[in-house]
């Protein structure tokens, strides 16, 4: 067996060095390593390791290395729950991360506040809870953002067409897609295009020609899909194997670039938060430098989201000082402003009533021909 | 037409699929629920043959192939073995344990990320129109076409060949067959060589047209019901089974509501269990066995 896969099995059984270690600074993790939803958040997660290893090998943050506990919940709120338990209580954690399911937010939420330790987002979805006004202990640094994310999408497809728009709407049967698109679909009223009944596809589909047969059906030329990318991309390549010629725009997902190269389609649009690796810039290749020396079984334009969760919270200890407590951390996020570098279109900015960002930007690619090349530039909304 | 169309693409499938689970059950009397897993890992062999024969696609192919057919017979050998004689439900349990370390080594061996073994492979998978005005992918038209000839070749098997013969005697009785001096141990093995073979072949097809994830295994569970409806000791009866439930799925996504396509197979299973518990094709006295 090869040693990635040993380290993997590792990761995947939450087994972690001296995660008692007393003289370090304990983040402990419950994610969703295996299970249908990992594609999401493994890369994520080892993202984020690679980053923090590359931080310890710099000396660490205030002179302490950070000890990072993994613990795998395969999207089971039971076991995320376990693990938050675990990680709080026998690890020492000052800081939990939930890179899972929105359906284990709850009880890991419960269990970070009767410990009062921070609890961070990372690559999975923000709960309302981090929107102003923000509940004091939640926090996230994930990119897409519901209701926020429609409203970036449409205006572009507002702005593009050349023709009036029939829009039809792509969701995967849970209720945090199910529930944008439904956003979606009364904003594209309001901007005077003629919304399609939305399109919810259970997960997963053994073949997506039937809902895609729908959409063609009901006359869209334009389709917005707001899911996992699964849903995202095989509702589109459905929808060409039948001929259908619309505009598509959906969400730059971590695939997203890998998939733009793999489907060379000039009328798929994918929106994000995160630069793709295609700028060039200089964090992005110490990003494919630090990925290629970890030997990563991800490839690196599907590091950004953990990249970003790992700069944020080295801003946060460094921040809270050492000794490091958990209120000491809570105190530090809620008044951080990380420079990104480029990964995003401004900073990553929190205050004491806003835990996701002061401003979320958002940029357009589409592959262009030749290349993947940038549609709409950056373009932001504040949050408020 | 193209609504046709969908209800054949997806009646293969589930077929495809569902003759695993009859092929097993109906020799030993085992429910393998670790089917769905043993599907995807088809696929991620395929991946791997197709980056380790890069530039030979018939090699890789076939190569995959023997490698699943060898995977279904390793199962049985070093695992399912040692449940012979023993209750049935021990057995069915043991393939669900099988199933959550498959699915588990999967994602540590070749990461959660989306797959795409055609690309691997060169492949590219153009739509074909059909008269009438529908339209089917090419894997798609090929996952169509392996079902027929898989229930083709399955039936002279079953019925004319030696080993199918050997198979069918072993699940009608297997105390007797074991007395006419039939190696039970090589019977039981062969269906499971070949229901893994033919869960994989439908999982590759799946993966070549449209990519391969770990969500797969579901769509592995997804073609249980239909076994169910046809009659789980019953070939003919997964096919049919697999026509019922993919044309219920596809008119209640085209003309009720999207979201009901994912209960309708398990109310028509509900319903069937109650109206004839053992299924459209099959018999009375293999439900009485369960």
């Amino acid at each position: 067996m090869r040693p990635s896969i040993v380290v993997a099995a590792a990761l995947a059984a939450g087994i972690s060095g001296s995660a008692s270690a007393q003289d370090a600074y304990v983040v402990g993790i419950t994610a969703a390593l295996t299970g249908p939803p990992a594609s999401t958040y493994a890369p994520a997660m080892d993202a984020l390791r690679i980053y923090l290893d590359g931080v310890n090998a710099r000396g660490g943050i205030n002179g302490k290395k950070v000890n990072l506990v993994i613990a795998d919940d395969s999207a089971e709120p039971s076991k995320a729950a376990a693990n938050a338990k675990k990680l709080l209580t026998q690890d020492n954690a000052v800081l939990l991360i939930n890179a899972s399911l929105s359906s284990t937010y709850a009880p890991v939420v419960a269990e970070a506040k009767n410990a009062g330790v921070p609890l961070l987002f990372a690559s999975s979805v923000c709960p309302r809870d981090v929107y102003p006004p923000a509940n004091e202990g939640q926090f996230c640094t994930t990119a897409f953002a519901s209701t926020y994310d429609s409203r970036a999408a449409l205006a572009f497809v507002k702005e593009t067409a050349k023709e009036q728009v029939k829009i039809g709407f792509s969701a995967m049967a849970i209720p945090l897609s199910r529930g944008e698109m439904e956003f979606a679909a009364k904003q594209a009223a309001l901007l005077a295009m003629a919304a399609l009944p939305i399109e919810v596809i259970p997960p997963p589909t053994a073949d997506y020609t039937p809902f895609a047969t729908k959409l063609k059906d009901a006359g869209a030329n334009w389709v917005f899909s707001w899911a996992p990318w699964v849903t995202q991309v095989r509702t589109f390549e459905a929808l060409r194997r039948l001929d259908w010629k619309g505009d598509f725009i959906t969400w730059a997902h971590l695939e997203a670039e890998g998939e733009l190269k793999r489907i060379k389609d000039p009328k798929l649009f994918v929106i994000g938060a995160n630069a793709l690796f295609e700028d060039n810039l200089p964090i992005q290749k110490e990003i494919a430098e630090a990925n290629k020396k970890a030997g990563s079984k991800y490839p690196p334009e599907q590091m950004t989201e953990g990249w970003i969760a790992g700069m944020v919270i080295e801003a946060a200890l460094k921040g809270a000082g050492w000794p490091a407590t958990a209120a000491k951390i809570q105190a530090s996020m809620s008044n951080l402003k990380v420079d990104l570098k480029g990964l995003r279109g401004g900073p990553i900015e929190w205050t004491k009533d806003n835990h996701f960002r002061t401003k979320q930007y958002y940029r357009i690619y589409k592959w262009d021909g030749s290349k993947i090349a940038v549609v709409k530039d950056w373009y932001s909304y504040d949050v408020k | 037409m193209q609504l046709f169309v969908n209800i054949i693409v997806l009646s293969s499938i589930y077929a495809l699929i569902a003759c695993g689970y009859v092929l097993i059950y109906r020799v030993s009397r085992v429910l393998n629920l670790a089917h769905g897993e043993l599907m995807m890992l088809g696929s991620y062999l395929l991946l791997t043959t197709a980056s380790s024969f890069s530039g030979h696609p018939a090699a890789a192919i076939a190569a995959a192939v023997v490698l699943s057919l060898t995977v279904g017979v390793l199962v049985y050998v070093f695992l399912m073995r040692k449940m012979t004689g023993e209750m049935a439900l021990a057995a069915v349990l043991t393939t669900v344990a099988l199933g959550i370390l498959l699915r588990g080594l999967m994602v540590l061996i070749w990461s959660a990320q989306q797959q795409y073994p055609g690309q691997a492979l060169g492949f590219s998978n153009p739509a074909i129109a059909l008269p009438g005005g529908g339209r089917i992918s090419t894997f798609a038209a090929l996952l169509v076409l392996a079902t027929a000839l898989t229930y083709a070749a399955l039936f002279f098997f079953l019925r004319f060949g030696r080993w199918g013969v050997r198979m069918r005697a072993a699940g009608q009785n297997p105390l007797l067959a074991a007395q006419r001096g039939i190696n039970l141990h090589a019977v039981y093995a062969l269906a499971w060589g070949l229901s893994t073979l033919t869960g994989s072949i439908a999982g590759m097809l799946i993966s070549l047209d449209s990519g391969l994830t770990n969500t797969m295994v579901i769509i592995g569970l997804k073609a249980f019901p239909a076994a169910l409806v046809g009659g789980l000791d019953s070939l003919a009866g997964a096919l049919v089974g697999a026509l019922i439930i993919g044309a219920a799925e596809v008119l209640s996504i085209q003309y009720i509501d999207p979201l009901l396509s994912d209960v309708v197979p398990f109310l028509i299973l509900i319903a069937m269990l109650v109206v004839r518990p053992w299924g459209l094709f099959g018999t009375r006295e293999e439900l009485d066995r369960v």
